[in-house]
């Protein structure tokens, strides 16, 4: 009886039709080819899958605060090419060269945040000229040409960031380790503090939020510098891996974070915010990057499926949502 | 005689050329609940924003306590300890009760660096709250506002009120839309918001509603007082619609 009630309010919860979803996909692409769950490429989605991620996670507070960022993809080419051209033309070591790009990136953020909170403009179009704006000003001071990145080897920055580790036979990046500490602690914010309850009341009902005294704009203006710095520090971390800062890498992918973050169950109005449902998400999305080029599907196919789902899990909540209503 | 809580003085407003107030005089003492009638455009609500600093008055003055207000915004009109009630606006329903209740206010536990809530503390007093505000069901306070009747909601947002001890709680239309029943709970609630010492201000179209809880009624007209103690108890509901529109004679 307590267990079944137990059960009952699992299902109800907002993560349970994403957490269904991901199960059913490794079910599915493991049937098809088994490979799927080796270790080397659970190791190789792993990797890839947390700098997305680590956007996605404050991407995560600021919609639940009732605001979305369209400049993170910019923001995340941009920071590690500034860091990069920094470094490399001598004007700055290499972590002083880190500092100022994530607090350029917590800048763009500042500024994002000021002009949706004090002009009033939607975010979809601040962060839409943002995007154009940083994302000009990197393919200019490049010249379009990516950075050089290959004398990262032994910088201790680059280790703590994204050195790696074995355990046993699986390859671990340390990005993982700091994904994971960043979906605790945010996890943890937007729960079980006070900032959480502001970020929500901030996404519920801004005006009821303010008549309490909450700080709706302060909280607004923090969580777009989070998302820009969060942005940055996954371009960074991208960079090193992959040993290129190309002034054009994150195109695109504000729409893909998004995707994860709805997906997850975080409402695209505000007011209501999963870490874990984006954790899922993010896993959702990644597995079927990488599951449907493992079973065979062609890659250029990838988006039919990621729309499909995106439609199906709207549907969902949704549904969800109306049979909330009507039950009470 | 009950002393005054709210003194308002002359107050006007007006919009352009149309003047909405033109000068009213309007008071509330402590410990009662005054029904506010009028009709459409009387200017029931603009003295009620007035009062709640949803909008400034074009002159005249506010006394809280004998002691002159100036109430610029809502936030000043809560630090005078006037709450005021809006049917849906007042509460975020994605929130659950316990943390409507502490919105803005939060307590927090553990060392402060953490920013941690409360939360045992509370459900505590959100479950002891809904109990004094006379919500007999057993509600748990982590339900979502969105998951509660409109009656229910009126207790919460009257509940948050009595527990910072709002001096005054103004009340804009809270009976609307709800069914007998409900009507009859919210109404309760304010009969126990005023028992536990709060002064309160009710607004409603139906006059029923407003007979069967206030003490004291005023009357609006055309942005100017029509009448200003009536006595529910000693007037018929006829007498007071004939002052309301206008036909006394």
């Amino acid at each position: 009886m307590e267990s079944n009630r137990t059960i009952l309010r699992l299902i109800g919860r907002p993560e349970a039709g994403p957490f269904a979803l991901l199960v059913l996909l490794i079910v599915v692409f493991t049937s098809i080819n088994p490979n799927f769950i080796s270790i080397l490429n659970i190791s190789n989605t792993l990797a890839f899958t947390v700098e997305l991620g680590l956007i996605a996670l404050a991407m995560t507070l600021l919609m639940t605060s009732g605001e979305f960022d369209l400049s993170v993809g910019s923001v995340f080419g941009f920071s590690a090419v500034l860091m990069w051209t920094l470094f490399n033309s001598g004007v700055a070591s290499l972590e002083v060269a880190f500092v100022a790009a994530l607090g350029t990136a917590a800048l763009i953020g500042l500024s994002s945040g000021l002009l949706v909170t004090q002009l009033k403009i939607p975010s979809f179009l601040v962060t839409l000229g943002m995007l154009l704006l940083v994302r000009g000003t990197a393919l200019f001071i490049t010249d379009g040409f990516p950075q050089r990145t290959w004398n990262a080897a032994g910088e201790p920055l680059a280790e703590i960031l994204v050195g790696d580790f074995w355990i046993g036979p699986l390859r671990i990046y340390m990005s993982l380790f700091w994904f994971a500490l960043a979906a605790i602690v945010l996890g943890y914010v937007l729960t079980g503090t006070k900032a959480g309850n502001w970020i929500q009341a901030s996404g519920g009902n801004p005006d009821a939020a303010r008549a309490r005294g909450v700080k709706v704009n302060r909280t607004k203006i923090y969580l777009f510098m989070l998302s820009s710095t969060f942005a940055a520090l996954a371009g960074i971390i991208s960079s090193i891996r992959t040993s290129a800062a190309n002034p054009n890498s994150g195109t695109g992918y504000e729409l893909e974070v998004i995707a994860m973050v709805v997906i997850g169950g975080t409402a695209l109005m505000g007011g209501r915010g999963t870490i874990i449902g984006t954790v899922i998400g993010v896993f959702i999305l990644r597995l079927m990057r990488n599951g449907i080029i493992m079973i065979g599907v062609p890659g250029l196919a990838y988006n039919i499926f990621i729309g499909a789902i995106i439609l199906g899990m709207m549907a969902l909540h949704s549904w969800l949502d109306r049979r909330h209503q009507e039950a009470t | 005689m009950a002393e005054d809580l709210i003194r308002m003085v002359a107050i006007k407003k007006s919009y352009g050329k149309v003047h909405a107030l033109r000068g009213v005089d309007f008071t509330v003492r402590r410990g009662e609940i005054v029904g506010l009638l009028g009709d459409n455009g009387a200017g029931k609500s603009t003295l009620i924003k007035v009062l709640s600093g949803a909008v400034a008055a074009t002159s005249g003055d506010i006394y809280v306590d004998g002691e002159k207000a100036i109430i610029r915004n809502t936030t000043d009109a809560i630090n005078y300890s006037i709450e005021t009630i809006y049917q849906d606006s007042a509460l975020v329903t994605q929130l659950s009760i316990a943390r409507n209740l502490f919105l803005g206010r939060e307590p927090l536990r553990g060392p402060r660096f953490f920013n941690r809530l409360d939360q045992p503390m509370m459900d505590q007093v959100a479950s002891d709250l809904l109990k004094e505000v006379g919500i007999t069901k057993d509600i748990p306070t982590t339900t979502p506002i969105g998951s509660l009747s409109g009656g229910e909601r009126q207790a919460v947002a009257i509940a948050r009120a009595m527990h910072f001890d709002s001096d005054l709680i103004i009340l804009d239309e809270p009976t609307n839309n709800l069914g007998v029943a409900e009507t009859q709970g919210v109404l309760q609630f304010v009969r126990n918001a005023r028992d536990s010492g709060h002064s309160c201000i009710f607004i409603a179209h139906n006059i029923h509603h407003v007979f069967q809880v206030v003490d004291r009624i005023v009357v609006l007209r055309r942005g100017t007082v029509a009448a200003n103690d009536i006595d529910p108890k000693k007037t018929s509901i006829e007498e007071v619609e004939r002052i309301i529109t206008g036909m006394e004679h």
